[in-house]
């Protein structure tokens, strides 16, 4: 079991991924649909902002738990000299990087209207911070960061849909443009999943090594785990798109309360691919 | 089946060793080892650059100091940090540092005086 401050640095980088992916995702979705969704700006923004706000605070709170891990006291935290020497490093690079893209996303998102794009650059530039640190940036292949990048990309536009989708099946009023918008992300969807899979198996391949290393390691086993639990979310997303959806289309009033329960489900399984990624990126060592 | 894949990750997390990203390469003494009298220092040796943040040594389970790290700049693959000497006993050194990744790294080791 990891002590607290391996602890510390799960918990503060699973709140990271759920505050960037899901502040980026919002206003992905938010361009990409934005027909469907102009009805819910202030909705979606306020959520934005929300979740950007809370990973600029995990981005500051985990730089400091690192501190903590390096001294092994709290003390590190707050230690100058070691937030200095973390600074020159890249967790130092990583974070500048991902408040300069949370920064673009907060300016767009209370400007609205045409700020959005920059709120949407903003996004890509905290995403593409996790691509500069980690097991993934070691390798120092700028395709190999890309295939990460394309992975969060299309994690972020899924998470990003699951709220006003909720937020649209909920009211009788608004169930037509749920079905609209649910066959709409289905239909990206059907070509943007396959290379989110495509894209985790690259990454696998390249880190893990091997069927033995997948199998007889912390590493292997929590990856597994990982996709595990995203077997069962593309069951409920095929679901979604095979049977609720089109019975929303159809004007079937149980449909919204369906897809309602269906996405509560999906943002369980999220949470805990997440909270899996936070693991190994975290606490466990690349068997490779 | 959520159940089943919580229980997974459970068990993934407790058999993970702490913290971990040490890619320790030599330590001398070497672990394990039994030595007939308190080696001046003790060497850490890396395969990359690190800077050392914490080492400790507690002899016996009893008694427990930081090492001296020194004056440090950049990021290094061999320490020397001179040793208190003790007397006989067990002695455990657990250290901290961080990797020229950026990584967080930690390990341990123990040698034995007689």
């Amino acid at each position: 079991m990891p002590d607290i401050w391996g602890q510390a640095a799960v918990a503060t980088k699973f709140l990271l991924y759920l505050g960037v992916l899901t502040s980026a995702g919002l206003i992905l979705c938010r361009q990409v649909f934005s027909e469907q969704l102009a009805g819910l700006d202030r909705f979606l923004r306020a959520w934005a902002v929300f979740f950007a706000l809370l990973a600029a605070a995990m981005s500051f709170l985990g730089f400091a738990v690192r501190g903590a891990v390096l001294m092994d006291d709290a003390s590190g935290m707050t230690d100058l000299a070691i937030l200095a020497l973390l600074w020159e490093t890249p967790p130092g690079d990583a974070l500048l990087l991902r408040l300069l893209g949370l920064g673009a996303l907060l300016t767009g998102v209370v400007l609205g209207g045409r700020w959005l794009w920059v709120a949407l650059l903003g996004s890509f530039l905290a995403i593409w911070s996790f691509c500069e640190i980690g097991h993934v940036a070691s390798e120092d292949r700028l395709w190999f960061q890309s295939v990460l990048f394309g992975h969060l990309i299309v994690a972020a536009f899924w998470i990003g849909v699951l709220l006003p989708l909720h937020k649209l099946a909920g009211s009788a009023d608004t169930l037509r443009v749920a079905a609209v918008l649910g066959h709409r992300f289905g239909q990206v969807a059907s070509v943007a999943v396959p290379l989110l899979l495509l894209a985790g198996v690259v990454m696998t391949w390249r880190l893990v090594g091997s069927l033995s290393a997948l199998l007889g390691t912390a590493y292997g086993l929590t990856l597994l785990a990982k996709i595990a639990v995203v077997t069962l979310l593309l069951a409920l997303a095929a679901i979604n798109k095979t049977r609720i959806v089109p019975a929303l289309q159809s004007g079937d009033p149980k449909a919204g309360p369906h897809l309602a329960r269906s996405i509560s489900l999906e943002w369980v399984c999220i949470s805990v691919i997440l909270l899996a990624t936070a693991v190994f990126t975290s606490i466990l060592t690349v068997p490779s | 089946m959520i159940y089943r894949v919580a229980l997974t990750i459970l068990l993934a997390l407790t058999s993970a060793q702490a913290l971990a990203h040490s890619e320790k390469e030599s330590m001398t003494p070497a672990d394990g080892a039994i030595l007939d009298a308190v080696p001046e220092t003790i060497g850490l040796r890396f395969n990359d650059g690190m800077r050392l943040t914490k080492v400790e040594m507690t002899h016996a389970e009893t008694h427990t100091e930081a090492l001296d790290l020194g004056t440090q700049s950049g990021f290094v693959k061999e320490f020397s940090l001179p040793l208190t000497p003790m007397g006989p006993g067990m002695y455990h050194i657990e250290w901290r540092g961080l990797g020229v990744d950026g990584h967080p790294m930690n390990g341990v080791f123990s040698f034995e005086v007689k």
